[in-house]
């Protein structure tokens, strides 16, 4: 059992971290992207007409999900990795018996599993509301696992060379979220003129909201092959990236 | 928990250790270092001699330069050795989302322990350290002496064959240092090795069996406290020390 009960203690130590925060890990988010469903679907979508035959309050459903796992992922790793440095509390950890990628897995699953609570929860809260269908369900647990393991990764990565707080949010605030708004969330890149439809294919999380659209309504802008293609490319080197940080402890340890 | 071997392999050894910062600061310098099974050993020497990177070396938390570090004969890297090493750091470095008997059962479970056998364990610690009151209490909100406390809980909770203590006394007041002292010298006679940094060297003399003074990086000297008074001609280990590190 070498390490293993380290990984499976380490993995309860970041869930329950999300637990303790509840109300800022996953209601908060919750309650945010509930707020982009009523106001852009169930208001501003009698205005608009549907996008491919689909009603616009659907259609900006699978976006805003991804949106919000994608940016919990992403936050819950960078945050509870830098707190660890700045307290430097994983110094428990990295004296622990335990692989490095063990930790690694610890910290991604923890995670996969804030992420996982805010997109169950907000699935609920859409099949209430717009009555969100899930055509394609093998997709959609594909493009969910690759998008929230290369978002969960680059948390990591961040967590670990950050120097401050504003770090962190930095790339939440300036990179991942103006991505997601450009990424199709609100609209069909189809509608937009030329170059910036084919701008967008260069976006790498307009590739994950197409996957996960294509789970949740089974139609998207590109093949689901490339779109998912490109997210798991994009996610196996940012978890092997997080996981040489650890193997090598560059920035972890001096 | 793995028993240690039951080879004579000394507790610790540092063959050539060196470590040099990514900032070219030279922190230790082809360092041979051996501390005997169930010895209990001092490391004194002023801020910056290397006492810490000593420990980060054999806790894995540094990336050691050049030279080797053997536990109970075993490379510090492997998860075995992990296994023996206990570690209490000069800074309070506790998890602020944990409560006290979490953060027992937390680092048990890092440490491969059983869940039940951990939780026993926990409670054993508790009294032991006389936390009960505080067992469901965020480290943050810990006294300055309970979080000491729970530093050196947490250092034996997997039950370690060595215990390193880095200024296990820094800031404490004089009844918690006694009762410190007599927790760590109650280790030691059931059979635990320990290795001790302190500033305090009436501490360093009335725990250590053998000390070692180190400066710059480099062992200078290495003998008990009476040997160190009879080597440099001084009357008190103070008087050692000021001699050591002037030379």
């Amino acid at each position: 059992m070498t390490g293993y009960r380290g990984l499976l203690w380490l993995t309860r130590r970041e869930t329950l971290r999300v637990a303790k925060l509840w109300t800022q890990t996953i209601l908060a988010p919750v309650v945010s992207s509930m707020l982009f469903i009523l106001v852009f679907g169930l208001s501003l979508g009698n205005r608009i007409e549907n996008i491919g035959g689909v009603d616009y309050d659907v259609f900006i459903v699978p976006g805003l999900i991804t949106m919000a796992m994608v940016q919990a992922a992403y936050a819950n790793n960078a945050s509870t990795i830098f707190q660890a440095r700045s307290d430097r509390y994983v110094n428990d950890i990295l004296s622990a018996p335990m692989h490095p990628w063990q930790v690694t897995l610890g910290f991604t699953l923890g995670g996969l599993f804030r992420a996982f609570a805010i997109g169950v929860a907000l699935f609920v809260l859409a099949v209430v509301l717009v009555g969100v269908p899930v055509k394609e369900p093998a997709a959609l647990a594909a493009a969910v696992a690759f998008g929230l393991v290369l978002f969960a990764s680059l948390g990591t990565v961040v967590g670990i060379f950050a120097d401050s707080w504003d770090h962190t949010t930095f790339i939440n605030n300036i990179v991942i979220l103006p991505l997601a708004f450009v990424g199709g969330v609100f609209y069909s890149v189809d509608l937009l003129p030329s170059p910036w439809e084919e701008v967008s294919h260069f976006n790498p999380v307009f590739h994950l909201v197409q996957a996960v659209r294509y789970g949740f309504l089974g139609e998207s802008d590109v093949s689901i092959w490339l779109a998912l293609g490109v997210t798991a490319a994009l996610a196996v080197p940012a978890y092997l990236w997080a996981q040489w940080l650890f193997t090598s402890g560059r920035r972890l340890k001096a | 928990m793995k028993e240690a071997p039951a080879s004579p392999a000394p507790a610790l050894e540092l063959r050539g250790l060196t470590k040099r910062y990514d900032d070219g600061t030279l922190g230790i310098e082809k360092l041979d270092l051996s501390v005997p099974d169930g010895a209990f050993f001092g490391l004194l020497g002023p801020n910056g001699a290397g006492k810490t990177t000593v420990i980060s070396a054999v806790c894995n938390l540094i990336r050691v330069t050049e030279g080797e570090v053997l536990v109970f004969g075993e490379p510090t890297s492997s998860l075995r050795a992990r296994h023996w090493i206990g570690l209490a750091e000069q800074d309070i470095n506790l998890d602020r989302f944990l409560t006290v008997r979490e953060t027992l059962l937390y680092h048990g479970g890092y440490f491969g322990m059983e869940r039940a056998d951990a939780e026993r364990r926990v409670d054993e610690m508790v009294d032991l350290f006389e936390l009960h009151a505080k067992a469901d209490v965020v480290a943050p909100k810990l006294s300055g002496g309970q979080r000491r406390r729970l530093l050196l809980a947490r250092a034996l909770m997997h039950r370690p064959r060595l215990i390193i203590l880095d200024e296990p006394t820094a800031g404490v007041d004089f009844e918690l240092r006694q009762e410190l002292w007599a927790t760590i010298r109650k280790l030691h006679a059931d059979g635990t090795t320990i290795l001790l940094t302190t500033h305090y060297l009436e501490e360093a003399e009335a725990l250590c069996e053998e000390i070692a003074l180190i400066r710059g990086g480099r062992l200078i000297a290495r003998d008990s406290a009476d040997g160190l008074r009879a080597h440099y001609g001084a009357d008190t280990l103070e008087g050692v020390y000021v001699k050591a590190m002037a030379r």
